[in-house]
């Protein structure tokens, strides 16, 4: 069963003023499916086209041209209808009142969704209790740090059930911790009360952790759409590592990586994880040498980009 | 409970708790009260006692019927409800299955009526001191659901100005005209009869008269009932053109990006 349909939707801007006003083209011709109960990663860069496609699947946005169902309702003419079946989270846009506490706030939004009283109390202390957040819903929003706040804003986005999910960047501005757990909450959800989810993230470790499908968008048009273990094997087989050492460690080889100098003391590494795992790099380094540091992160998502576009040339 | 009402109770509520904000902006309006009282009466003194129908007593206590009926929402409220509008923040608001206008309409009337009814208690017993119980007392009942329909009319007004910013993307100079409008033609400096006729007139005919000179006509010791019945009529005009506004405005709104 469908949770969500588009065919050739579109969304145009209009910029600039006067005669330099022009049309911009934010959204191109998209055209994709999501099964009821799917986790889908909606990834691109900075511009790619993610948040005005979630705006108008959300309703908030009317499309230039195109169609598109949420649910089996158009988002933009039965948005109401529409937001009491999904809920919407925007990393960088809080639906939280910062005065009030999050208990207030879920009391608020159960009167605006027609929630039962006691039906509300009881999911409100359900979710603070699945969400780690019990000690957080009665302090005032203004004095929960980002990663409180978000567990705060995903109680406050699913407390009415929503059938689908929609994340938008929501792990922008986290720590590693923080991303972690909120990833593992949204998996929980989905696996427990079987609620789809729409993420989008130009953060790759988002894919890995959430999704088991990835559509990727850029200018505006899906260029990539497939399994997220698909994509692991064909695309995403390269880690970063930076290692900063004591001291220099002289000539540095290791088969199947690739060794940058970014100064005496501190190197990049590209590890080609089809020769060889972290694992094996990071027992090679720790037995080799004395070091102070090690970072390992997933390839920039315009490098994964650039793979999609080589892979199709 | 509903929405709206919840809405509205969840701000007197925390208006209520904003102590410090409370107390600031009741004392703002006991200075102003203060040198408007003094202002006042040396006009009136000054001129054999009345002017156009208001002696000193009465004059005293339109003003505080006035100021205090205005004073109670939030200064600049109507760039604060552009700047939601033009920097997107309102999606998220478009996200939840209610009205976007009624639910702020409900939080900011929530609010208003905490700093409404503080601020005239303030008011009401400086200027008993000052000169003397109201004039009338059928007007004080009066004024005293004209000062929410006020209060009301207000609320909406500011959000169908606002509302502006769905097209324009900046409301500070829908803000500016909005203020001047209601200081002069809403009868807040001054009351209407202090203009020249052709200029009270219009003015008597515009939605602004009901935000400040209305209640403070009435708290004056004018019995005139139907006056309640002209707010009533433009608080449903300016909530349908609040509603109208937002209903439209939601419709063209572009946000791009996050």
């Amino acid at each position: 069963m469908l949770a969500i349909s588009t065919h050739e939707l579109s969304k145009d801007f209009s910029a600039g003023r006067g005669r330099d006003r022009r049309r911009l083209r934010a959204v191109h011709d998209i055209t994709f499916e999501v099964e009821r109960g799917e986790r889908l990663a909606y990834i691109g860069p900075n511009g790619a086209g993610k948040s005005t496609s979630i705006k108008m699947l959300t309703g908030i946005l009317h499309p230039t041209s195109g169609e598109a169902t949420v649910l089996g309702l158009v988002p933009w003419t039965q948005r109401r209808e529409l937001a009491r079946r999904i809920g919407t989270l925007f990393g960088q846009r809080s639906q939280l009142w910062f005065e009030l506490t999050t208990r207030q706030t879920l009391h608020l939004l159960s009167r605006i969704y027609r929630l039962d009283g006691d039906d509300a109390r009881r999911r409100a202390d359900e979710l603070a209790e699945l969400l780690d957040a019990t000690d957080l819903i009665d302090q005032p929003v203004r004095s929960l740090s980002l990663g409180q706040r978000m567990r705060c804003e995903l109680a406050a986005t699913v407390l009415h059930g929503p059938e689908v999910l929609f994340l938008d960047e929501p792990t922008i501005g986290l720590d590693l911790i923080a991303k972690q757990r909120f990833r593992e909450m949204v998996v929980r959800l989905n696996e427990e009360l079987g609620t789809t989810v729409f993420l989008t993230s130009h953060d790759v470790a988002d894919i890995e952790h959430v999704a088991d499908r990835v559509v990727v968008i850029n200018h505006g048009t899906i260029i990539y759409d497939d399994q997220v273990a698909r994509m692991r094997r064909s695309l995403l087989q390269t880690k970063l590592l930076e290692v900063r050492f004591e001291e220099a460690p002289g000539a540095l080889a290791i088969d199947g990586v690739q060794v940058t100098p970014e100064s005496d003391t501190v190197y990049g590494l590209v590890v080609d994880t089809r020769r060889l795992s972290v694992r094996e790099v990071l027992d090679e380094l720790l037995d080799a040498y004395a070091i102070a540091d090690i970072s390992v992160v997933d390839p920039p998502l315009e490098q994964v980009i650039a793979e999609i576009y080589g892979g199709r040339t | 409970m509903n929405a709206l009402a919840a809405q509205a109770l969840i701000s007197a509520r925390r208006a209520l708790h904003q102590r410090g904000e409370l107390a600031v902006r009741v004392a703002f309006y006991a200075i102003i009260l203060v040198i408007f009282s003094a202002l006042w009466s040396a006009a009136a003194g000054a001129n054999g006692g009345s002017i156009s129908g208001y002696d000193a007593h009465s004059l005293l206590w339109y003003v505080a019927a006035a100021e205090g009926s205005v004073i109670a929402t939030k200064p600049r409220m109507i760039e604060s409800i552009g700047w939601d509008i033009s920097s997107g923040a309102i999606v998220t608001e478009m996200l939840r299955p209610a009205s976007v206008v009624g639910l702020r309409l409900a939080a900011e009337l929530g609010e208003a009526l905490v700093r409404l009814v503080c601020s005239l208690a303030v008011g009401g017993v400086i200027v008993w001191l000052y000169v003397g119980q109201p004039p009338s007392a059928a007007g004080i009942a009066l004024f005293v659901p004209a000062s929410f329909l006020a209060v009301g009319c207000n609320l909406a007004a500011q959000h169908a100005f606002a509302g502006a910013a769905f097209w324009l993307r900046d409301a500070r100079s829908t803000w500016f005209l909005y203020q001047k409008l209601v200081f002069l033609l809403g009868g807040m400096l001054l009351p209407l009869e202090f203009l020249p006729t052709a200029l009270a007139d219009v003015a008597r005919a515009l939605p602004f008269a009901s935000m400040a000179y209305v209640p403070a006509r009435l708290a004056s010791g004018h019995v005139e009932p139907w006056l309640l019945l002209v707010q009533a009529a433009w608080l449903a005009g300016l909530l349908a053109c609040a509603g109208g506004v937002f209903w439209a405005g939601e419709r063209r709104l572009e946000v791009v990006g996050g």
